[in-house]
């Protein structure tokens, strides 16, 4: 029934895509841990941290989801609403800190 | 089988498909979902906006390191049920089951570490109208509680079918359907701890 | 029809009919009151015909959704339903408590009906849609119970079906929601939760579900569209509507005293209650068009289609209008709550009873499956009056509701309330105007069922379009 081709591809490959993304996911997080406790702040550090996030999202929506498979529409759905929370949190950290 | 509008299109076999893995009905509520949260998240930005210090204050109040150890444990349990997906893909349905009981472990202890934060928030007579900052940390993480507890039944659910062998290489939907929800629960909490743990 | 026991259906239908007429009429006569004030002073007071109005509103949709069950879960059960004669006796009962309470409210003053049934052994009387004296609400709950009883026993014996088993939640649901009616205490506040798990937990919770499993239903037997299709489809907009609606009660308590949160909670969920509707209608064209088969009941797929979109357009789109707390703020209790009721009620709950009567009413009248070309013709006239009307009754209170609005709470000189009735009594009249047509609809809806009664059934043409 499912013609897509693996998200992972089986056990040929000595360390799997899917383990580097996780391994990835798990550094990403610890800066982002590291950053909140040495308490910086201000809008740059916070939007750093903000593409961090949206970066890790991207990558679960592609690798774990396994919408990079995909086309179409579909293929975009995490990515386009990464957009709407990403841009109003952006727009809203840039008035708190500009404004 | 695989979704509500499948039939309408026609599928080559060599074509990457155009539908999302799992039931389309799942993706068009993985959609609603996501959607409520990105207008809380919006919602808690714009709130923050107008009063910073009092969000930076309280905020401080938190406790980021539990948070680290959630968010590596909702990681891992993505992790392992992108393991079960590929088992089920093989035709290993024990592979499969034995993956995804691992997850729904690790969603347990999400839940354990969450509850112990609340614990400690409630002993220090925190509650949703103590101020705006609680009101939606509360809120957001309750909410986002919730779902990991949806989540865990759901995947449990394909567990218990795994484990009976009701799964093949041509017909997973189901393992795939369960593994979209919860990779949307694990997305939405890598948005929601830089937002309210880190970012000031 | 395929079960004889489905006949009960047809006197709750003509019921429902009958006591449709007499809330119209009343809405006149409210509409009249709003521009002449002492219109019919001091026989029926304006507050007497508005409790007359909605409470006939809700009695005749409760007589139209048990009818349509009788009607649908043979059906989908495959059997006789469980006890007909328990269902016609259930029929009298309510009929006789709605009639004599409805005599109550305009026979005797309404402290002295409550004097009278004895309301402060256990005080129930006096809140919005709700204002039927106890005994009353107790004779629904018994009719209720029954009601359930047998339709439950139908579905437990016979085959189970997504569209059954939605259909006994949602009315389970609104019995156990009725049940808040009972409560009635002296703090204000509470009292305004209770009446509210009352109200918003029906229209905006389980009603939904009675909606989408009646439309369901239709559309399954219309188009001939696979049934597990529409099954899908159904749990997706259950879910949703479960989700959005149970906390989007919080849009009612943002000024009733509750603490400030709900004002976010209200005003996000809320705000996703459209979802719902908006899924249901993309659901309906979807299945029109992909229907296997082109019915020969075009006015039971024109109401079918007309519920998907009025229904989103009234809930929807004008709940939305209205839903966020700094939104709310100024509009609550304005005109503009009376138009999205209007449109909400008509376009959710009014439309999918008439589509159930549309649809099953042949079948009960003797015919295979649809009336004649001329009753058709007649009926989709009714449709068209009704639904335009309604409309335009929503625009003109909504145009009222805005100028309200900004002369009473916005501007910065803001006016008295009866000022500002007085400066947009012209709304009222063009309301009041487009009520009348309403009514011409409603008689032709009526004519309908006897216009061409004895020409031969309509029979669908290949290639026609369904709802054109
Ligand atoms: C078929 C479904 C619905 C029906 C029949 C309906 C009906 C009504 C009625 C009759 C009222 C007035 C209650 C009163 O007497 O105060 C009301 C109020 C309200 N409705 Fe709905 N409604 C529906 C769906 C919705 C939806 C989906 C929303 C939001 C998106 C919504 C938002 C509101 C709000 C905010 C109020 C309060 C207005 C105020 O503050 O005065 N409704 N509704
Ligand atoms: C099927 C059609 C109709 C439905 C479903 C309906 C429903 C309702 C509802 C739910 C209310 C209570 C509204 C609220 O609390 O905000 C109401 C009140 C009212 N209705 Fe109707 N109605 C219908 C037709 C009409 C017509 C044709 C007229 C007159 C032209 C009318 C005039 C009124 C008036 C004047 C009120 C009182 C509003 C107030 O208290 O300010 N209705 N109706
Ligand atoms: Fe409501």
């Amino acid at each position: 029934m499912s013609t897509k081709t693996n998200i992972i591809q089986p056990n040929r490959q000595l360390i799997r895509p899917c383990t580097v993304v996780y391994g990835v996911l798990v550094v990403l997080t610890l800066v982002t841990w590291s950053i909140g406790r040495a308490g910086l702040g201000g809008l740059w550090v916070s939007l750093l941290v903000l593409g961090f996030a949206l970066f890790k999202a991207q990558l679960v929506g592609d690798w774990f989801m396994g919408l990079r498979d995909i086309r179409g529409i579909w293929r975009w759905v995490v990515v386009i609403w990464l957009a709407v929370p990403g841009s109003l949190i952006t727009l809203a950290f840039a008035f708190s800190h500009g404004g | 089988m695989r979704g509500i509008l499948m039939d309408t299109v026609v599928r080559h076999e060599q074509a990457r498909p155009g539908y999302p893995p799992g039931d389309l009905a799942i993706w068009i509520f993985i959609l609603a979902e996501l959607l409520v949260f990105a207008i809380f998240f919006a919602a808690y930005a714009f709130a923050r906006s107008g009063q910073a210090e009092l969000f930076n204050h309280y905020q401080a109040t938190l406790n980021r390191d539990t948070a680290l150890f959630n968010t590596l444990a909702l990681l891992t349990s993505s992790y392992f049920v992108v393991r079960g997906v590929v088992a089920a893909r093989e035709g290993n349905n024990a592979l499969c089951a034995r993956w995804l009981w691992a997850a729904v472990a690790m969603g347990g202890l999400f839940l354990v570490i969450k509850a112990s934060e609340y614990a400690d928030h409630f002993a220090a007579g925190v509650s949703l109208s103590s101020n705006t900052f609680y009101m939606f940390y509360l809120s957001l993480t309750f909410f986002h509680f919730m779902h990991v507890i949806l989540g865990m039944v759901i995947l449990a659910a394909v567990a218990v079918k795994a484990g009976r062998d009701g799964y093949s290489p041509d017909d997973h939907t189901g393992v795939e359907t369960g593994a979209s929800y919860w990779h949307m629960v694990d997305m939405v909490w890598l948005i929601l701890f830089p937002l309210v743990y880190v970012m000031r | 029809m395929q079960y004889q026991s489905q006949a009960v259906a047809k006197p709750y239908f003509i019921a429902a009919i009958g006591l449709f007429v007499g809330q119209i009429l009343f809405g006149l006569i409210l509409g009249l009151q709003y521009v002449i004030g002492d219109f019919m002073f001091p026989e029926i007071p304006f507050n007497v015909a508005r409790m007359v109005h909605t409470n006939l509103l809700i009695v005749w949709l409760l007589f139209g959704f048990m009818g349509a069950a009788y009607y649908l879960v043979p059906e989908e059960a495959e059997r006789e339903l469980f006890s007909p004669g328990l269902a016609i006796l259930m029929f009298w009962i309510f009929l006789v408590a709605g009639a004599l309470t409805i005599l109550g409210y305009l026979l005797v003053p309404y402290s002295g009906l409550a004097e009278l049934t004895q309301n402060s052994v256990l005080p129930t009387m006096g809140r919005e849609f709700l204002e039927q004296p106890t005994i009353t609400k107790l004779g629904i709950v018994v009719v209720a119970l029954a009601f359930l009883f047998n339709i439950g026993m139908t579905i437990l014996k016979g085959r189970k079906t997504a569209v059954s088993l939605v259909l006994l939640i949602g009315l389970l649901g609104l019995a156990v929601m009725f049940l808040f009616s009972f409560y009635n205490p002296d703090n204000l506040a509470k009292d305004k939760y209770y009446w509210w798990w009352v109200v918003h937990l029906w229209v905006e919770g389980v009603w939904e579900l009675i909606l989408g499993s009646i439309l369901a239903f239709v559309l399954i037997k219309t188009t001939g569209v696979d049934r597990e299709v529409i099954e899908k489809w159904l749990y997706v907009i259950i879910a949703m509507t479960l989700i959005t609606g149970i906390i989007g009660t919080g849009h009612h308590y943002y000024w009733i005293g509750a603490p400030e949160y709900w004002q976010w909670w209200g005003s996000i969920f809320s705000a996703l209650e459209p979802i719902p509707f908006f899924m249901m209608t993309v659901f309906a064209f979807n299945m029109v068009n992909r229907r296997r088969r082109n019915h020969p009941n075009k006015a039971a797929v024109l109401w079918a289609m007309g519920t998907a979109v009025m229904a989103f357009l009234g809930a929807g789109v004008w709940g939305f209008l209205h839903t966020l707390a700094p939104i709310n703020y100024y509009t609550h209790g304005t005109q503009i709550t009376a138009a999205h009721g209007h449109m909400a009620f008509y376009g959710a709950y009014v439309m999918i009873v008439l589509t159930m009567i549309s649809y099953a009413m042949p079948m009960l009248r003797g015919r295979t499956a649809a009336p004649s070309n001329r009753s058709q013709v007649v009926e989709m006239w009714s449709f068209w009056l009704m639904t335009v009307s309604i409309v335009f009754i929503t625009l003109f209170l909504t145009g009222a509701g805005i100028l309200q609005v900004y002369l009473q709470r916005y501007s910065g000189d803001p006016l008295p309330f009866m000022v500002v009735q007085d400066k947009i009594a012209m709304f009222y009249w063009m309301r009041e105007v487009a009520g009348a047509v309403f009514m011409v609809g409603l008689i032709a809806y009526v004519a309908s069922f006897f216009v061409g009664s004895r020409d031969p059934e309509a029979t669908a043409v290949a290639g026609d379009s369904a709802a054109a």
